[in-house]
């Protein structure tokens, strides 16, 4: 990162007119210039955080209260209580490691075969995005088909091989939540892939040459160079995809609802039956608000015990 | 020596071919189902249910994509997801343009703390917001309207949209931008006509993933949109997918008219996507 701080000493050095009023101009001009994102982030995410958290504070049941009714603690009280909360909170925690681990397990693997110079290697690279860029809404319909019990291909192989039996597997309480953990997991391979390809390619291969010559071979090269100089970027690619994953909800939505009745029932789920289907929007805001502060709790303490020192 | 050389030379090159197969086997399984989704939306209904394991079509047909296109709504929600993601793409891109030149080129007290809100703003998932947000836009009398879509669209991609065109600012010498200000260029001279410029390819390329996060957004369309005019493209796919008798074949072809676009785009841009998608987060 020397760039940016050469630069920015540059301006500072350079000559240009220095009167106070011009400087004090120059402020508000790049106030002026950042005024309008600012306000569009106010207004659709700092104003609706704050609206969250004190509706978490109301009692608003739609059927009952036309309006909201202050009841202090009483929403997280409910959520200490509700079992539903803390068995859909289990189910995603295991759908995010599970995501996250068969992302990381096949991504790495796929990024190595890239990281070649190969006439085949560019085109793959653009072909493997294919699942990350279609819409979550065509790949939860295309599952669905692919493993519908009557005209599934995926099924029917499934069937032959003895995994699957007469029912979809989506629709077997069992094998529904791993089924759903590994399409998502599917769909995020290409971001894992892609984000540690890049850094492979950094890479300088004078490094490799020198270890080569020192005798180490594939293996060891693997494990004394490329590794650990993926760690920085393997820290934040699985925090992404592991936040992503966590608050998740489209996917399981357009294939399961999260059924067969509650077995694939994320805590984003769970939020959405709550608001649309059972009109209790201050319970609704209250996990909405729980989320948020795992959110924070959890990247914070990852970071920590993970990531080191970050440029 | 002289014979080891040349044999060396032609195993690595077997190694390579061999890794080649490796790599095509891998990255075709993995992207099958979207093959296995864009050849069955070209099979004519009678190959449809003949061997699910029969992959390409023995004949291409449009008549799929004339079924969905002729499908109730379908037209009407193809011309909301186009206002929708284009309005929501180009405000992004102007707001995003403007606090990327703030960010980059101009220094006061405030800016670490913007920028950190914006970095911060970045990782919200969408499910956390949506229970405000709705409220909020329900109360301003905004749901079942393209506008309210549009505007709940601009959190989307205007944190992502912000750090990728600074990144691209960032790379264009402040010098140009000085020499400028000497001949009496005002600032937003200079950002249209010496900045801009420069970094045309790339505030097309972050247009186009700002247009891409929001013609493929399910969760605020679905909490927003109840009638079939203000419908959008995934509200469309989900209502043809709820009638009585499922047509595989005219799903399938609605799948493609909707996943079609990002994937052009994205491969079109993938030079300049790539690099900003893996620096920061993606909104789900």
């Amino acid at each position: 990162m020397i760039g940016p701080s050469a630069r920015e000493s540059a301006r500072a050095s350079s000559s240009m007119p220095t009167a106070p009023s011009w400087r004090r101009q120059r402020r508000r001009v790049g106030y002026a210039f950042i005024a309008p994102a600012l306000a569009i982030v106010a207004a659709i995410s700092l104003y609706p955080i704050a609206y969250q958290i004190w509706l978490s504070f109301t009692d608003w049941y739609l059927l009952e209260n036309p309006t909201p009714v202050w009841s202090g603690l009483d929403g997280y009280g409910r959520l200490l209580g509700d079992q539903l909360f803390w068995q859909s909170l289990g189910r995603t925690g295991v759908w995010t490691i599970g995501t996250v681990i068969l992302e990381y397990a096949i991504g790495l693997p796929i990024a190595l075969l890239l990281n070649r110079r190969s006439r085949v290697t560019g085109i793959l690279t653009g072909a493997l995005l294919l699942p990350w860029v279609t819409p979550t809404i065509v790949v939860g319909y295309t599952w669905r088909w692919l493993l519908d019990s009557e005209s599934g291909t995926i099924h029917a192989l499934l069937q032959q091989v003895g995994i699957a039996g007469e029912r979809s597997l989506l629709s077997e309480p069992g094998a529904a939540l791993p089924m759903l953990i590994a399409i998502s997991a599917w769909k995020g391979i290409p971001f894992m892939a892609i984000a540690l390809l890049a850094t492979m390619k950094a890479i300088p291969s004078d490094i490799y040459e020198a270890a080569a010559i020192d005798g180490a071979g594939y293996v060891r090269q693997f494990r004394d160079i490329t590794f650990p100089l993926l760690r920085p970027v393997s820290v934040i690619t699985c925090l992404i995809l592991g936040i992503l994953a966590f608050y998740s909800f489209d996917l399981v939505w357009v294939i399961t609802k999260g059924g067969p009745s509650e077995a694939s029932m994320l805590i984003g789920v769970y939020l959405f039956r709550l608001f649309f289907e059972r009109l209790e929007l201050s319970y609704a805001a209250a996990i909405g608000v729980a989320m948020l502060v795992l959110l924070i709790v959890f990247s914070t303490g990852y970071l920590r015990a993970l990531g080191g020192k970050r440029a | 020596m002289g014979v080891a050389r040349p044999m060396k030379r032609s195993r690595q090159r077997l190694r390579s071919l061999g890794l080649d197969l490796v790599s095509i086997l891998v990255v075709g399984t993995l992207i099958f189902p979207i093959l296995w989704l864009y050849l069955t939306a070209l099979k004519p209904a009678s190959q449809m249910f003949s061997s699910p394991f029969a992959i390409f079509p023995t004949e291409i047909t449009f008549a799929n994509f004339d079924r969905i296109w002729s499908a109730l709504g379908f037209q009407i929600a193809f011309r909301n997801s186009m206002i929708v993601a284009g309005a929501s793409s180009l405000i992004v891109t102007l707001a995003g343009l403007g606090a990327a030149y703030s960010l980059s080129r101009f220094r006061y007290r405030l800016q670490p703390a913007f920028s950190g809100v914006i970095l911060a703003v970045q990782m919200l998932p969408g499910i956390v917001i949506v229970v405000p947000l709705i409220v909020i836009l329900r109360q301003v009398r905004l749901t079942d309207s393209l506008l309210g879509l549009t505007i709940s669209y601009l959190l989307l991609g205007l944190p992502i949209a912000v750090w990728m065109l600074k990144g691209f600012m960032d790379d264009i010498p402040p010098e140009l931008d000085e020499a400028a200000t000497l001949d009496g260029a005002s600032p937003l001279q200079i950002l249209m006509q010496v900045i801009m410029p420069l970094m045309a390819p790339a505030t097309v390329a972050v247009g186009a993933f700002a247009f891409l996060l929001a013609w493929g957004e399910y969760l605020f369309a679905l909490s927003l949109l109840t009638s079939t005019e203000s419908r959008t493209l995934p509200l469309a796919l989900q209502a043809a997918f709820g009638q009585f008798t499922i047509d595989w074949g005219m799903l399938t072809a609605g799948g493609v008219i909707i996943s079609l676009p990002p994937a052009v785009l994205f491969l079109f841009f993938q030079r300049y996507l790539v690099g900003g998608l893996t620096s920061g987060g993606v909104k789900g």
